[in-house]
């Protein structure tokens, strides 16, 4: 009872989660094992058939193409938002707050128009080709759309800010007289950097990975977008088949693979984090 | 005899608007116990990371062994602190944060570096902690590690910036006593912080003492205790009854005084006293726990009523209002008479307890009321 009264404020959230998350999420598992007729409509008829499309070489590489894209897009968001997050945390308190208003502001528009803007700025017609055309630096337009780099920019572009508020904490909160420690003992900048600073700010850097990796798993209208359809990731696979394949069992099984991938990285995610916390209590 | 390890010549520091350090000039000797003793805010921790390097200055010197080390940072300088709250690495364990120093510097091999860590943990008396992690440590254990670590640099001068400040009162006691000893023991030139003049006193070879970035007195423990050369340093070290008076007479040996409507002598003690004039207003300091009450008359005493009597452990605590001023007397034996609120006794001290000051003109601001009157 006293259990009971001590979670009771719990309760509310668990009920959010168990209705839209939970029950969906079940349902999407139970419908992966189930079949479908040819006007796609669904039949309860137990199968694994569309577990085992997911080792179809086809479907493997788009597998395969999704995690190259949400692990290429992780790295190069630490490596340009570690630096933006490690300036940001030494600013004064009153440029600190502008900064990081100044990384949050574009969350203000909407995704689809951001992603629509960088067509109008990488697109054939767009504003870099027609300026580099003016100047007569190039004579035909630079082929700058629909290439798996497209995809990789619009998606480091979009998933930055989750990374560069990430590594900002734990640079943030990171003790000052340890790197005056490391000075006094003897330590320059770069050294105490490379062993104090970037070890400490590792939850960070897991934290911020995390955080960029699973949605660039999941983001499929900026491949639609901006990759022109010729490359194909888990998200329009997944959409695809819903939408113009009408089969949802095997979108389902999709999906838990796609799940299965998000909950290896929030395992290692985990193992970083745990690690770390017991070392810095 | 002993020769200046470090000179500190004329420093200035600001910080914004607000000026730290007034022209703080100080030599440190070699091999001595050095405390920088003051209220928070008197500039004392200031210095210490001024000598260390972690704040630059913006005028005036800093002399190590005759060379300025003002414009090195704090990773060419041969010194090192040990921080307030320790600064240990938390994500290395105990050897790693000791051998942090020489693996940096590269000054050893790996085999040398095994053998010194084992070297000053026993000096510090934590053999066998190497594999623990920093947080699996106490208070006093993290405070040993500290200064193992920079101990191991074998530093010019170890720079101490109150590092006893979180422990509990009697791990703090222990800790003086291991303090002064490894002191004596490494031969190494220790500069210390603190507010504690408890601390300062135990310690320490010589104590300065600061307030608002002045230095006020330079000084042995005895030497501060004793004769304080102003105001400040009488009312910050030691508990003094502080008081206004009037010099009537200036003698070789002694000085009469009027306190309130009492007069009495005083014996000349300090050389701060010969800068008063007969006929001015001066300031008699006395040690309350030199003080004594009796119920008959004796000679050289002030006679008053007895405000309130507190019984605080092994001491009493008696306050006495002569003639209008109010006087805190501290016994630690049963008084020589027995005396209630209200009765008529005689106030005495002795003569080494007693000092007389210069007027200075912010008395009303150092002296605070709520303590003295």
């Amino acid at each position: 009872m006293k259990k009971f009264k001590q979670n009771a404020p719990a309760i509310p959230i668990l009920v959010w989660f168990g209705l839209l998350v939970g029950i969906p999420l079940i349902f999407v598992l139970v419908l992966s094992f189930l079949s479908r007729d040819s006007l796609g409509n669904i039949v309860v008829e137990f199968t694994l058939d569309n577990y085992k499309r997911i080792f179809d070489p086809i479907y493997l590489k788009v597998f395969f193409n999704s995690f190259l894209l949400a692990t290429l897009t992780a790295l190069i968001t630490l490596l340009i938002g570690y630096p933006v997050a490690y300036f940001t945390a030494k600013l004064e308190t009153k440029k600190k707050a502008l900064a990081i208003l100044l990384i949050i502001l574009p969350f203000w528009i909407s995704s689809l128009l951001r992603t629509y803007g960088w067509i109008i700025l990488l697109g054939n017609r767009g504003l870099i080709n027609n300026i580099l055309l003016n100047l007569h630096i190039i004579d035909k337009p630079l082929g700058m759309m629909y290439k798996f780099g497209t995809i990789l920019t619009g998606t480091a572009y979009m998933l930055i800010p989750f990374m560069i508020i990430a590594i900002y904490n734990s640079v943030d909160k990171l003790d000052k007289s340890l790197l005056e420690a490391s000075y006094d003992l003897g330590a320059g900048k770069w050294k105490t950097f490379f062993s104090i600073t970037l070890p400490l700010t590792i939850p960070g850097i897991a934290g911020g990975f995390t955080l960029v990796f699973i949605p660039a798993l999941g983001l499929y209208f900026i491949s639609d977008l901006l990759g022109g359809g010729k490359n194909i990731f888990l998200g329009n696979l997944i959409n695809s088949m819903v939408t113009k394949g009408r089969n949802r069992p095997l979108a389902a099984a999709f999906s838990v693979g796609m799940i299965v991938m998000v909950l290896i990285v929030l395992f290692i995610y985990n193992r970083i984090t745990r690690n770390n916390k017991e070392r810095l209590l | 005899m002993k020769k200046p390890l470090l000179n500190l010549i004329n420093m200035n520091k600001y910080f914004g608007t607000s000026h730290i350090l007034k022209d703080i000039s100080l030599d440190i000797m070699d091999g001595e116990f050095l405390t920088l003793l003051g209220p928070s805010g008197c500039g004392k921790t200031t210095i210490l990371r001024c000598i260390a390097g972690l704040e630059n200055i913006d005028s005036g010197d800093i002399l190590l062994n005759g060379n300025s080390i003002k414009d090195l940072p704090p990773n060419k300088r041969n010194v090192n602190t040990v921080f307030q709250n320790y600064a240990l690495f938390p994500h290395l364990n105990i050897f790693d944060n000791v051998a942090y120093g020489p693996r940096i510097k590269k000054s050893m091999t790996e085999d040398q570096i095994k053998k010194r860590v084992a070297e000053v943990l026993e000096l510090v008396q934590m053999t066998g902690y190497e594999k623990r992690m920093t947080n699996q440590l106490s208070g006093g254990q993290r405070q040993r590690i500290a200064i193992a670590r920079a101990l191991i640099n074998e530093p010019d001068i170890l720079l101490l910036d109150e590092p006893l400040g979180a422990l509990d009162l009697k791990l703090r006691k222990y800790m003086q006593t291991e303090l002064a000893g490894l002191q004596k023991q490494t031969k190494t030139t220790f500069v210390y912080v603190t507010h504690d003049q408890e601390e300062a006193l135990n310690m320490s070879d010589r104590i300065v003492v600061l307030n608002k970035g002045v230095i006020q007195q330079v000084g042995s423990p005895r030497d501060i205790y004793k004769n304080p050369n102003n105001l400040f340093v009488a009312d910050f070290i030691g508990d003094r009854n502080i008081k206004k008076v009037k010099v009537l007479e200036i003698h070789d040996e002694y000085s009469k005084i009027k306190l309130g409507n009492s007069i009495i002598n005083i014996r000349n003690t300090n050389n701060m006293q010969r800068s008063i004039q007969s006929g001015e207003i001066a300031i008699l300091a006395v040690h309350t726990d030199k003080m004594r009450i009796t119920c008959n008359n004796t000679p050289n005493s002030l006679s008053g009523e007895i405000v309130s009597v507190h019984y605080a452990g092994s001491q009493i605590r008696t306050r006495v209002n002569v003639g209008g001023e109010k006087i805190t007397v501290i016994e630690y034996q049963n008084n020589d008479c027995d005396y209630e609120i209200g009765d008529m006794v005689h106030v005495s001290w002795e003569e080494s307890g007693a000092i007389l000051l210069p007027m200075e003109d912010d008395f009303d601001e150092i002296v605070k009321s709520e303590f003295h009157t």
